[in-house]
């Protein structure tokens, strides 16, 4: 059987003419993954997509007029970028508006991946909860204390959807490489095979060159093995392109740890079968009980507020961690007379040009730039406190005396009018954990809805 | 001696997760990547000291059929954090560019 990867991520976009030429192939599913925690905790924690929402209704309404006029199961994953209920109901109005504009009519599954707090607590109390990499144990204040958490689901409730009449498929949080392993799956395919297939597609042109922009990929899966091959005619799957793609965002390339299981690349081969295609045996999935699935969950932090300026003169560059300090002590002095205490807030100023980027990680030290950058921000509970905060550092920045001063009529080149930007609610990852599943639907409720009328 | 950017196609850096930093080596040909694999450059206690965590949280493990090295420490701080520079991890590489491979 054949399945599409349209886009690494819905909204990345995709050519009609690989979406086109792949349709043509003979296509028996088309997914996309539409999420990822990579952009960090924020569009998780808001509800937000990081994507466009016009960029993503381009690329939704290709795939479900494709999949519903020819008969082709559609499945988006990790749905509006988080794949909580806020990103989960915007891609469900997204879908039922592009329905309702083309005159399209299907039956669509809604996975919800958002767990009650009570089950979370509850797998807590019970010890099924643990820290997945260096973070703490969850505890139940901490489950209390998250702004929100998603699961991440395996192919099980993809399967339940597809099984209950689904054609389009609307999943919260979900395993990328799940969307493509679920239906082959329950066709009787080999789970290394299908799921490592998913692996590799997931992020769609990725293992395609030349590398200009995302694209559709194609998996063929056959008994023994499995083929990688772009949808664009003008781009190629170069062998050690598909090989390296079992590296990425992945702390192994021989075991990469999936809802249910564990993925095993140690004996694969990768073989160029032609300047387009690579074919892959081998892949091995070892199933894991207890069934554990991953969470992730931010907390709040208040409100955010960003400040932009660049400094050109050589003697304040040259002191400038005496100059931020001086400023940092003026600054908690001039919030307390506002009625902010020091702990009300945090204030953090990042010296571009040195070491903002590698922070304590930095290796090149003593180096003079002759121009540096500086980003502050303020975190407090409220966008009144964070905003009354900045503009204090942003007068003392500007305005403060520095042993040799002559740029006495400011020291800062300040790039925009307004110079305080409110960045909005902040949040940081407060939970990466993996809980144990005595059913692997447990946490995904799949609720059906008919959109439009079925043809 | 060779620096390892010079040897390297791919030097790369990207989360693993919100809370693992992954460094990726790609090579072009067997023979560069067997040379730096080899070299015993890309030890634990070495990248444990670039990227000041503790050796027994680094793993450097070779992917042969990739011509590839992955690297993976912990994260300065979790992606996002207040503290945090780098929310996808992509520019984390530099210390490894300047490592000499014998």
């Amino acid at each position: 059987m054949r399945v599409l990867a349209a886009s690494g991520q819905l909204g990345y976009g995709f050519t009609e003419q690989a979406f086109e030429r792949a349709l043509g192939l003979g296509i028996d599913l088309i997914a996309c993954d539409g999420g990822s925690m990579d952009p960090g905790p924020y569009y998780l924690g808001a509800g937000v997509p990081f994507v466009s929402r016009r960029a993503m209704k381009r690329d939704l309404a290709l795939l479900l007029e494709a999949g519903v006029t020819r008969g082709i199961p559609v499945i988006v994953g990790s749905a509006g970028g988080g794949g909580g209920e806020p990103h989960l109901a915007f891609t469900r109005a997204l879908a039922e508006e592009i329905a309702a504009e083309r005159g399209l009519g299907f039956r669509m599954a809604l996975i919800h991946a958002e767990p009650p707090r009570d089950a979370l607590r509850a797998a807590v109390a019970a010890g099924k909860v643990r820290p997945l990499g260096p973070i703490g144990e969850l505890d139940e204040a901490g489950v209390d204390a998250a702004a929100r958490i998603v699961a991440m689901m395996g192919v099980e409730p993809l399967q339940a959807a597809l099984a209950g009449g689904a054609d389009v498929v609307l999943a919260g949080r979900a395993s990328d490489a799940a969307l493509f392993a679920a239906l082959p799956l329950m066709r009787g395919h080999d789970p290394g095979l299908a799921w490592h297939l998913g692996k590799i597609i997931e992020c769609g042109a990725q293992v395609t060159e030349p590398r200009v922009g995302q694209d559709c990929v194609v998996g063929t899966l056959a008994a023994d093995h499995f083929d990688v091959e772009p949808g664009h005619p003008d781009r190629r799957c170069p062998r050690v392109r598909v090989a390296a793609h079992t590296l990425y965002e992945t702390p192994s390339p021989y075991e990469l740890t999936e809802p249910g299981g564990v993925l095993d690349t140690r004996a694969c081969v990768y073989e160029q079968v032609d300047p387009r295609r690579v074919r892959v045996t081998g892949s091995r999935f070892h199933a894991r009980v207890p069934y554990t699935v991953k969470l992730e969950g931010v907390a709040a932090l208040g409100f955010r507020t960003v400040f932009v300026a660049g400094v050109r003169d050589p003697v304040l560059i040259a002191g400038i961690d005496d100059f931020v300090r001086e400023c940092r002590a003026r600054v908690a002095s001039e919030a307390r007379s506002l009625g902010l205490a020091d702990d009300d807030y945090s204030l953090n100023v990042r010296v571009y040009g040195r070491d903002a980027v590698m922070g304590e990680r930095e290796p090149v030290r003593g180096a003079t730039p002759h121009e540096i950058g500086l980003v502050a921000d303020v975190l407090a509970a409220d966008e009144d406190s964070s905003r009354a905060v900045m503009a204090k550092l942003r007068y003392m920045l500007l305005h403060t005396d520095f042993p040799g001063r002559q740029c006495i009529s400011g020291n800062l080149a300040i790039p925009f009018s307004p110079s305080d930007l409110p960045a909005g609610p902040a949040y940081r990852f407060s939970v990466w954990h993996t809980v144990e599943l005595d059913d692997p639907l447990s946490l995904f409720p799949v609720e059906i809805v008919d959109v439009g009328v079925r043809a | 001696m060779t620096r390892l950017a010079d040897l390297a196609k791919v030097v790369r850096s990207k989360n693993a997760g919100a809370l693992l930093l992954t460094l990726d080596l790609m090579f072009e040909d067997e023979a560069t990547y067997r040379r730096v694999r080899d070299s015993g450059v890309l030890d634990a206690a070495r990248i444990a000291a670039l990227y000041r965590v503790s050796h027994n949280a680094v793993s450097v493990i070779p992917y042969d059929v990739a011509f590839a090295i992955k690297i993976t420490v912990p994260r300065a701080h979790a992606s996002g954090d207040p503290e945090d520079g780098d929310v996808y991890g992509a520019q984390q590489h530099a210390p490894l560019l300047d490592l000499e491979v014998p």
